[in-house]
């Protein structure tokens, strides 16, 4: 088995209802095939750098999954016809880090 | 004439970034500053570290400057590019 991080980013007009449709979608598919999901992080609605089909926030979302190469051939297949989805990236990697979370001290900070 | 003082500025901008790197104090300092014990972890969603690694434009700053030893380079790279395609850059 291997280890995967994989990031979305959904629309910007999407409500919360649907981003957990979201996430409970995909995590369907991954548990469907093979897969399991190590740890989930969502990052809130943050600004892009860049327009993103004239979007100019995101959503993101952040699976830690450990499977192997079908159950992210599979996700790939289903997220490249999904249009609520702006961008997806998958990173393989030979160690989960499950302890830092790099954007949850930028939600901390506006809220001093 | 003023387009050439427009384009000194600029150039004097993106000099002032690089020379963080080069103060008088660290001029001479050759260490990589990523490797050896206690260094950061070089990753696509640390965006902090990141930033410090690209000038004003977006561009990645050359390991000449910023002393980063070859293997961290070509891991820097990555990630940044990784970061930029998740607009995170």
């Amino acid at each position: 088995m291997n280890y995967y991080e994989h990031t979305l980013i959904a629309r910007q007009d999407i409500s919360p209802a649907q981003i957990k449709q979201l996430q409970e979608k995909y995590s369907k598919i991954i548990e469907n095939n093979e897969g399991s999901i190590v740890k989930f992080e969502s990052w809130g609605l943050m600004h892009l750098s860049y327009l993103i089909k004239k979007n100019k926030k995101g959503n993101y979302l952040h699976f830690k999954i450990e499977g192997n190469g079908k159950t992210i051939k599979e996700l790939e297949n289903t997220e490249k016809l999904d249009k609520n989805l702006l961008r997806f990236l998958t990173v393989k990697v030979k160690k989960l880090d499950l302890e830092t979370d790099y954007f949850k001290k930028n939600e901390e900070m506006p809220k001093k | 004439m003023k387009k050439k003082n427009i384009k000194k500025k600029n150039s004097q901008n993106n000099f002032s970034k690089l020379s963080v790197f080069q103060n008088q104090k660290y001029k001479f300092k050759k260490k990589c500053p990523l490797s050896g014990k206690g260094a950061p972890v070089v990753d696509y969603k640390n965006i902090k570290l990141l930033k410090r690694y690209i000038s004003e434009n977006g561009k990645i700053l050359p390991s000449r400057i910023t002393s980063v030893s070859q293997k961290k380079q070509r891991d820097l790279s990555l990630s940044i590019k990784r970061a930029r395609n998740l607009a995170l850059i």
